[in-house]
């Protein structure tokens, strides 16, 4: 089974995970079904309901992904007790059908929804960065601008192998599967030359790890992700058996566990006897722990030391989202949403300020005449500087932007280290019998000879030949230039060459 | 992987002083670090990365001078206080908790160090043990050490170390090494001051990722396809394509034979070579790769990827065996939006029949072949490009990012993520402005005026509706900015914080959005005019509740 996160169609299938996007951070995943697997009597087969309307699943399946789809009339309300609703739905064979019903003739038909007069969302394929907005929250969640960050410095690259303790979530396994990723084991394209990337997920929780399978396996994520239940602190991180088991050769390791000292013990180049190593020899082994408090991070690095894990650096991610806005202050913004009514100007101040005298002082002129047969109310008028201006209104005021109004601003210090491959005496006396250590022979900074240039010696040569079969005496012809050396003499000569060789061509 | 280090790799090395170095490593040379020595290149060449050596001032017999140094070593001199593991009570307190050494005796002259400078060069010249000989006399010679506090004495030997031990560490090159090294040790503004964070970011939310093994099959595309726009030599390319396993020389190793990925190019042979002898040797076409394929779009004749060569991959020589050769695609910003401009593209070198051809000179045949295979080459990437259905955008340019996302974002498939870098905040902040949600309502209204006034049948006249809008902002959901720094801290024992001292310059911003398909059917119901209005004049128009869901 391929999974949506890695390989998609163009469209959304049927029994695979949608997002379906509501606004910027409410994502509502859901797998698309074209039946209802939980009866729960909607006319119109499985349907998602949100804030901004019912979207049943008739809908969704088979639209290309990233569509806009429009909310449809469901009754919610009245669909009584699911059996007499089975009945009902059995009994409306004739209506219009969607096209995954017709399949299953034991199903009731379903109706066709019909559109509501307001109300979207848009269907997204899954990417980690989206199921990571819209999971299902076991445990703190590591978040993007952190993941991201941790697996750019784990070297997590297609082909790798990520060990991952303990799952939590599932935010860090969706984004290292996305990372390693490069086939899926079982096809025939896969040969045994090449090694597949792959994540090995621990959880010591029970009814967590339990969670994280079933949703790998939804996801057709889990060729590539073996979710283990385990204590890594007892038992390690070998595959199958804790002891004896195979060792996932692992190139990166991810540790968000309360303790990461206690497992750091099982990551080692040199197990107990009749053990494996969890790391793959082949190449060094990068780790990153994920803690919380300062305490848990210099206990960790110690014990890295003692364990001789190299180039130990510890840092914090800040992440922050920016609010983009137009701020419009005037006193031309009167009925303007969003705007401060506000002089924007010294100017428009001492106008308004000017222009409010001089009214008083008509008011009050005109008030003396009040008595008066021809006594005429003042005309309202409006000033000039709250006359609107043509600018449309998007483009009003000055653009601006702020930090988000609830910042992360702590998540967790990360502990990077790095340990080589193991060396042994045998390893290093091979290097030295294929490399002689005292053997000099070029100098480094010899010019290196581009194809293009080559082709022009190439060329020049074969222009000397056919000068010298001509038995011309005095040869105007440069020297055969036999390596590179100063380029910019030559440069003409050669360039006369090329023409030649044109013409000869054409 | 990066399991051992290969002959003629490129290789970081990191000196004592903190210095990075790029260096090839050729076999049979000598490589020279300045004041920190020289050794030969066979001495580290299949040894494994993160390794430190240590110059030794003498050979052996078989003239080998390095000398491992164990991390044992390493860390008891970084932790330098020497007592144990540092359980955490080094700092040296009195009764009443008081640290017990101070600096207040201390006087702050520059006399206590008694070797003159005269007597440290001499020393630099004779004293052997690869520096350390050196700096235990600048210890020793010090009047004032019992003085110093062990965080100071710690600061001071460090100091001294990095000054003239002869050690250097071996790092593999990538590209959050390179992206460190052009930060450091270049001018950051060339390769816009990307850091490991920014490229973190940009990876993720563009969802760049290898495309896997499944072949195409019906109803699909071809998978991992991404357009991006880089100008800052090549950086976000080897970024993206370390993503996508087709940076190093060595991931084209581990791959099978790739003769399924190039069934374009076979067409496109097959059109034109039809009948004449097969060329000799199977050559991978350049640009071939159907899938997990990078296309470049560059302002000028050619992009400039200079950095790929530290990646083993020199444009203006290709190594035909590196997967870059078939995977990494280049059109000019021309070439995308008017071919017919670009002679290369629209002048098709005529076809000559094949006895005709059995007839010429080798010379002429083989020019005659290299000019339709370049030619069947830029048609079939640029017509490639121009067909779009890209499953990516990723943008880090000095071009103008709306302009960018106007022609590039309806090139994208739907779903298919848009990341834009940049240095600085103003570009993204207006480019994020251009989405707003008072736009994007305008923009919709104006729409739907438009194609009111459009008589029925006739295609609508969309022009002034773009010239008013730069980009069309139904497209792209949600338009999101945000910035990423990492701070590091020092972790020793008693002595844990972050650092004093950190790089200014540019903070980076990232614009992230999604290409979204908009639904025709509002359009629909507006043809009905009077239930148009009705709605119009509820409380909670239509447009208006559109617009606020998704901003």
């Amino acid at each position: 089974m391929t999974s949506p996160f890695l390989t998609r169609n163009t469209i959304a299938d049927k029994d695979s995970l949608a997002l379906l996007q509501l606004r910027r951070d409410q994502i509502v995943p859901t797998i698309l079904r074209d039946h209802d697997d939980e009866n729960q009597g909607y006319w119109e087969g499985k349907v998602t309901n949100t804030r901004f309307g019912s979207f049943p699943h008739s809908t969704l399946i088979g639209q290309p992904w990233g569509s806009q789809i429009v909310a449809s009339k469901v009754d919610t309300g009245s669909r009584g007790r699911t059996q007499s609703a089975k009945r009902k739905a059995e009994e409306l064979d004739a209506e219009a059908t969607t096209t995954g019903a017709e399949e299953e003739k034991k199903k009731p038909s379903l109706r066709a929804p019909v559109s509501a007069e307001s109300g979207f969302l848009h269907i997204l394929a899954p990417t980690p960065e989206a199921w990571t907005i819209s999971l299902p929250h076991r445990t703190q969640v590591v978040y993007t601008p952190d993941y991201s960050y941790i697996l750019h410095r784990l070297r997590a690259r297609p082909g790798c192998t990520v060990i991952e303790a303990g799952a939590g979530s599932g935010s860090f396994t969706h984004a290292s599967a996305r990372a390693v990723f490069n086939g899926y084991p079982g096809t025939e394209e896969a040969t045994k030359r090449r090694r597949l990337g792959k994540v090995c997920s621990f959880e010591f929780h029970e009814q967590r790890a339990a969670k994280v399978q079933k949703e790998l396996r939804d996801h057709g994520l889990d060729g590539i992700v073996e979710a283990t239940h385990r204590d890594v602190y007892e038992d390690g991180f070998l595959l199958g058996d804790p002891k004896t088991g195979k060792s996932p050769k692992a190139n990166a390791i991810f540790l968000d566990l309360p303790a990461p000292w206690l497992a750091l013990k099982h990551l080692t180049r040199n197990p107990p006897p009749g053990q494996e190593s969890a790391l793959d020899p082949e190449s060094p082994a990068y780790l990153c722990t994920f803690s919380p408090c300062l305490e848990q991070a210099e206990r960790t690095i110690r014990t890295m030391r003692k364990l001789s894990w190299l180039n130990i650096s510890m840092v914090e991610v800040a992440q922050r989202r920016l609010d983009v806005k137009r701020e419009r202050i005037g006193l031309d913004t009167e009925g303007v949403r969003g705007a401060t009514v506000f002089p924007k100007t010294v100017e428009e101040a001492v106008a308004k300020l000017r222009n409010d005298e001089q009214r008083a002082k008509l008011i009050r002129d005109n008030r003396l005449t009040k008595d008066q047969p021809d006594y005429q109310p003042i005309a309202k008028e409006t000033p000039f500087y709250k006359e609107k201006t043509d600018i449309l209104v998007y483009a009003q005021g000055r653009l601006t932007h702020r930090s988000e109004p609830d910042l992360r601003t702590h998540t967790s210090y990360l502990v990077f280290a790095i340990l080589p491959r193991a060396w042994s005496e045998e390893d290093e006396q091979k290097c030295r019998d294929q490399w002689p250590s005292a053997k000099v022979v070029r100098s480094d900074n010899e010019p290196k000879t581009s194809k293009k240039q080559m082709k022009r010696q190439a060329a020049m040569e074969r222009a000397k030949l056919r000068e010298e079969q001509k038995q011309s005496a005095e040869s105007p012809q440069p020297e055969s230039g036999d390596k590179a050396e100063e380029e910019g003499t030559k440069e003409e000569e050669i360039k006369q060459e090329e023409i030649e060789e044109e013409s000869t061509e054409a | 992987m990066h399991s051992y280090i290969r002959p003629g790799q490129y290789v970081a090395i990191r000196l004592q002083s903190d210095q990075l170095r790029l260096i090839q490593i050729v076999p049979d040379t000598i490589v020279n670090l300045g004041r920190f020595g020289s050794f030969t290149a066979n001495q580290i060449i299949g040894r494994p990365f993160y390794f430190t050596f240590e110059i030794l001032d003498t050979c052996d017999e078989a003239g080998h001078q390095l000398r491992v140094v164990s991390a044992t070593e390493l860390h008891a001199e970084t932790l330098l206080a020497g007592e144990g593991d540092g359980e955490g009570d080094d700092v040296e307190t009195g009764e009443n908790g008081v640290p017990m050494r101070t600096n207040r005796e201390i006087i702050d002259e520059n006399s206590s160090q008694k070797l003159t400078l005269q007597e440290i060069e001499e020393l630099k010249r004779e004293a052997g043990g690869a520096g350390k000989d050196i700096v235990a006399k600048l210890l020793e010679s010090h009047s004032a050490i019992d003085q110093k506090t062990a965080f100071s004495l710690a600061k001071y030997t460090l100091r001294k170390r990095k000054k003239y031990l002869k050690r250097f560490t071996v790092l593999p090159l990538d590209v959050g090494l390179l992206a460190n090294y052009l930060i450091e040790e270049r001018d950051a503004q060339r390769s816009m001051e990307l850091r490991d964070e920014h490229i973190g970011l940009i990876g993720c939310w563009g969802n760049v990722h290898h495309s896997g093994n499944i072949e195409v099959g019906e109803g699909m595309k071809p998978h991992g396809r991404y357009a991006i726009v880089d100008e800052t030599g090549g950086l976000v390319v080897a970024a993206m394509a370390e993503r996508m396993g087709i940076l190093y020389p060595h991931d084209a190793d581990e791959e099978p034979t790739e003769e399924p990925d190039a069934p374009a190019h076979d067409a496109a042979e097959s059109q034109h070579t039809n009948g004449p002898p097969k060329p000799r040797r199977i050559r991978p076409q350049p640009m071939s790769a159907t899938t997990n394929t990078i296309t470049v779009i560059h302002p000028y004749s050619q992009p400039n990827l200079s950095l790929l060569k530290f990646f083993g991959y020199d444009t203006n020589n290709p190594d035909e065996s590196h997967p870059l050769h078939t995977h990494l695609k280049s059109i000019s910003w021309m070439q995308l939006a008017d071919p017919n401009s670009d002679p290369l593209y629209a002048n098709e070198p005529p076809i000559i029949p094949t006895e005709e051809l059995a007839e010429l000179k080798q010379s002429k045949r083989s020019a005659y072949y290299h000019k339709r295979n370049r030619w069947a080459r830029v048609k079939a990437v640029v017509d490639e490009g121009r067909a779009g259905n890209f499953d990516g955008l990723i943008v880090s340019t000095l071009l103008e990012p709306a302009s960018v996302l106007r022609t590039m974002v309806p090139l994208l498939a739907g779903s298919a993520p848009v990341v834009v870098y940049s240095p600085t905040v103003e570009s993204l902040v207006e480019l994020a402005d251009m989405y707003s949600t008072a736009r994007r309502t305008a923009f919709i209204n104006k729409k739907r005026e438009l194609e009111l006034q459009s008589s029925e049948g006739e295609a609508v006249d969309l022009s002034s509706l773009h010239e008013e809008f730069v980009v069309d902002p139904t497209i792209l959901l949600p338009p999101t900015l945000q910035t990423s720094r990492v701070r590091p801290w020092q972790v020793l024992p008693g002595r844990t914080h972050p650092l004093m001292t950190g790089r200014g310059g540019a903070e980076g911003y990232l614009f992230h959005g999604i290409r979204v398909l908009p639904t025709t059917q509002n359009i629909q119901a507006a043809g009905n005019v009077r239930k148009r209005r009705k709605v119009e004049t509820t409380s909670t128009p239509v447009s208006d509740r559109d617009v606020e869901m998704t901003s």
